[in-house]
């Protein structure tokens, strides 16, 4: 585990293919997540690992970590079958996987971060804090990383850390390095660096798996692809027999069912929601776009690309840098969520649990919550007029609940969903945002929130519709917006609108 | 989000004079304590002499124990406030067993057995069974307090073997100055430390307060470390419990009462924050003594004690809230 060990390990034989995933299955309740996918990495080579989002690579990658354990199928390690029951039992195994979400101890040292794992140690037991400090020094030489293994982890930029994860998986002597979409905070010069980093690695003997959206970066750095499509495996071929547009192929290749029932006619009427040249701190760049009443504008974008940022933005919860945000013919001022209420826009966050429900309370306070002062005379809510109120949308929109009391965590995915849309509209709303309306939503579901989309636009509101699935976005949508890193990249027409189309401007 | 172009950039990361004083809040408590010594060597003549710091070293340690038991419980991300009516517990098997007895290691003996069973119920509960541990160890606080109601019928057990052993141990004094309690707490201070810093049961506890996830993932146990630290809270507790008794020369069941809350205001005037994985012990410590000389000074101002309640609470939330303060800047 030590840094003199950083030459190529001459033991692994680079003929013996380093990893061997035969037939891999993984099902969760209602869902096929893998469907007899295989995957093979050879030592020193890298692998890139493609797909639409829900493809399956999260789950692919989280059995290879330990994280879940596979259904069926096996696991081969340079040849040898073997079983990864947890995620330490796979990093003992050689396997590193770095995830988007930073696995490191922010209050404590890079140094101390590198050997969390198995904390190096003097002869009477004590931890060797000198030793750690070198042999951090001497791990961050030989891969070009010059940080000072000193520093406390937390202070160091998104980058930095992902290069400590790197190195910590050097020190325990990885055979198999995988990545998750390692690029999706990088700045263009650190993606270089990065890439330095993994050639690095595959000249000692080191497998890379690569997960990506960014076919650039794939073909510049990837041996072999393997695309996944709903949960199966669909080819693995050498990075030199594809191009982009076979790429994409392998990735979309589906119909798409008609899953989305469209009963609006008329066109769309005045503009309702009017933003103008609209940067952020965090992510966005010059966006501009218009919303009309009775429209559905999709907004699509690979992971990373701003949808959610923009959706924050839109409705106030985000502080914006410059821009105007018009809602039918008033400015908004920003990060003024109360303004933005009262004068029509509503957000149905992408995270139902963490920014929209309150879990324990019951189905009437959670959808009443954004209306409560109309029903209050004198400071009093009255019960009655509330009560009524919700019933009458539980009605409209058939929310499957024993009783308005019931606590809105036993309601499934699609009910809690639909609360909080009549959340929105008991106000009496004009732009509504929808951030991936259908995550975690099983399919019957999603048509009945999809019927509720398109009635609601039909009812003459604007619908803003953030989504990374492709279907949902070419069944709902009037117009197509696509981002890429935080700008608006092409806009289409519901006629305009290919797969190939909005995905090459996707990956712009 | 990256600031930094560069993997190469550090710049970031070095560390300036100013940020190590900023970050090292243990500088900025040796201050405080000095100051607030000072101030009262001042204002008034009888504060700095021997008797009276050694003095308030002496009942400072009682605290300082507990407290380095609960600082690495905080660390460990969980909360003990158990530990005000283990004080008080603890005395009843001491005294009772040393009665039949005569024999002081025994007694501490069966105080150390109360203090373990305390500590796994406790840990049980909290880390295993996943019960909030502050409801968890406010319900063992309840529980034993009406315990010990209950089986001395609200008087004290007096202490009829008497013995020198079990007197100098709380009253003692080493050369004749420093008294015994005050070197317990110091070396039970040192050992603590050290564990904390350079063994990896220490690093373990920082990590599972600081990101349970990442340590989960680093193959740590977190449920058995935090279940560790609940027991070493509870026997640390037993040792101050222990010192009590033998100042008080019996098992007093109003012994302790508030004792937790002192010993949790220190801990967390001293740096340890409630959500885990920060602090450190030594921060702790000096948390203990700042409040312990803050009190003894005003009371030789001749404060009522009501005022000496109300300053603390002051000094509580200015010093917690500057520490928040300090941690947002960027």
């Amino acid at each position: 585990m030590h840094a003199e060990t950083l030459t190529r390990n001459e033991a692994i034989p680079l003929d013996v293919p380093a990893l061997a995933m035969r037939g891999i299955g993984k099902r969760f309740p209602g869902v096929v997540a893998l469907d007899g996918v295989d995957l093979t990495l050879m030592p020193g080579k890298v692998h890139a690992l493609m797909g639409e989002n829900g493809a399956g690579k999260s789950t692919l990658i989280k059995i290879l970590a330990g994280v879940y354990g596979k259904d069926s199928g096996t696991i081969a390690i340079g040849g040898v079958e073997t079983e990864l029951k947890t995620p330490r039992d796979a990093l003992k195994k050689g396997i590193k996987v770095v995830f988007q979400e930073i696995a490191l101890i922010s209050e404590f040292t890079v140094a101390e971060n590198i050997f969390l794992e198995e904390y190096p140690r003097r002869a009477d037991g004590s931890i060797a804090w000198k030793t750690i400090r070198a042999e951090a020094k001497a791990l961050f030489d030989r891969i070009g990383f010059a940080v000072d293994p000193a520093a406390r982890t937390g202070d160091l930029p998104v980058s930095q850390q992902q290069m400590v994860e790197i190195a910590r998986a050097l020190a325990h002597e990885a055979k198999i390095v995988v990545m998750d979409e390692p690029t999706s905070s990088l700045t263009p010069k650190e993606v270089e660096l990065l890439f330095v980093v993994i050639r690095r690695l595959t000249a000692l003997g080191i497998a890379v798996v690569y997960v990506s959206h960014k076919l650039d970066e794939v073909f510049e750095i990837s041996d072999t692809v393997t695309v996944l499509r709903d949960g199966r495996h669909i080819s693995t071929k050498p990075i030199g027999e594809h191009t982009h547009d076979s790429l994409i192929h392998d990735m979309i290749g589906r119909r798409i069912e008609n899953l989305f029932p469209r009963s609006r006619t008329g066109s769309a009427g005045k503009v309702a929601l009017s933003v103008e040249g609209l940067s952020t701190d965090t992510k966005l760049k010059d966006v501009s776009f218009e919303a009309r009443a009775g429209e559905v504008l999709g907004f699509f974008g690979l992971m990373g690309a701003g949808r959610t940022e923009l959706a924050k933005a839109i409705v106030g919860y985000d502080p914006i840098r410059t821009g105007r945000i018009t809602i039918d013919g008033t400015a908004l001022k920003p990060h003024d969520t109360r303004t933005a209420v009262s004068l029509g826009i509503g957000l149905l966050t992408e995270d139902r649990k963490l920014e929209g429900l309150m879990l324990e309370l019951p189905v009437q306070q959670n959808m009443s919550l954004a209306a409560l002062s109309s029903f209050a005379k004198a400071g009093f809510v009255d019960e009655g007029s509330e009560r009524s109120a919700v019933q009458s949308f539980v009605d409209r929109f058939r929310v499957k609940t024993p009783s308005l009391f019931q606590p809105i965590k036993n309601l499934s995915g699609g009910n809690q969903q639909k609360v909080l849309l009549a959340r929105w509209l008991m106000r009496g709303l004009k732009v509504i945002v929808v951030d991936e309306p259908t995550r975690g939503i099983d399919v019957g579901a999603k048509s009945e929130i999809f019927a509720l989309i398109d009635r609601l636009a039909g009812e003459g509101l604007a619908v803003i519709m953030m989504t990374s699935e492709m279907p949902e976005l070419l069944g709902l949508s009037d117009r197509i917006a696509v981002m890429a890193e935080g700008r608006l990249t092409a806009t289409f027409s519901r006629e305009e609108a290919t797969q190939e189309r909005i995905l090459n401007a996707a990956i712009a | 989000m990256p600031q930094s172009p560069s993997l190469s950039a550090s710049g970031s990361a070095s560390p300036g004079l100013a940020r190590i004083l900023f970050r090292r809040s243990e500088i900025g408590l040796v201050v405080a304590l000095l100051a607030v010594i000072l101030f009262f060597a001042l204002a008034s003549d009888t504060f700095l002499t021997v008797r009276n710091l050694t003095n308030v070293l002496g009942q400072a340690s009682l605290a300082m124990i507990a407290g380095v038991g609960v600082a690495i419980v905080f660390i460990s991300g969980e909360v003990d406030v158990s530990v005000g009516s283990l004080v008080a517990a603890v005395a009843i098997p001491l005294i009772t067993v040393m009665n039949a007895t005569e024999s002081l290691a025994l007694g501490i003996a069966a105080a150390l057995a109360l203090g373990l069973c305390v500590g796994i119920v406790n840990g049980f509960l909290a880390a295993y069974l996943g019960i909030n541990s502050l409801i968890t160890t406010l319900g063992t606080l309840f529980i034993l307090r009406g315990g010990v109601y209950l089986y001395t019928g609200q008087k004290a057990i007096p202490d009829d073997v008497m013995l020198e052993s079990f007197f100098q141990l709380g009253n003692g004094r080493l050369f004749e100055v420093v008294p015994y309690p005050a070197l317990i707490a110091f070396a039970l201070l040192l050992v603590f430390a050290y564990v904390m810093r350079h063994r990896t049961f220490g690093r373990k506890v920082y990590a599972v307060g600081g990101n349970p996830e990442v340590a989960r993932l680093a193959g740590y146990d977190v449920k058995r470390v935090k279940f560790t630290c609940f027991i070493i809270s509870s026997l640390l507790a037993t040792v101050s419990g222990i010192l009590l008794a033998s100042r008080l020369g019996s098992a007093v069941h109003v012994a302790g009462l508030g004792f937790e809350f002192q010993v949790v205001a220190a801990v967390v005037l001293g740096g340890v924050s409630l959500s885990g994985g920060v602090g450190s012990l030594f921060g702790a410590a000096l948390g203990v003594l700042i409040l312990s000389f803050l009190s003894n000074g005003l009371g030789m101002l001749d404060l009522a004690t009501e005022w000496q309640l109300v300053i603390t609470g002051f000094i509580i939330i200015a010093a917690v809230g500057f520490d928040e303060w300090k941690r947002r800047q960027p």
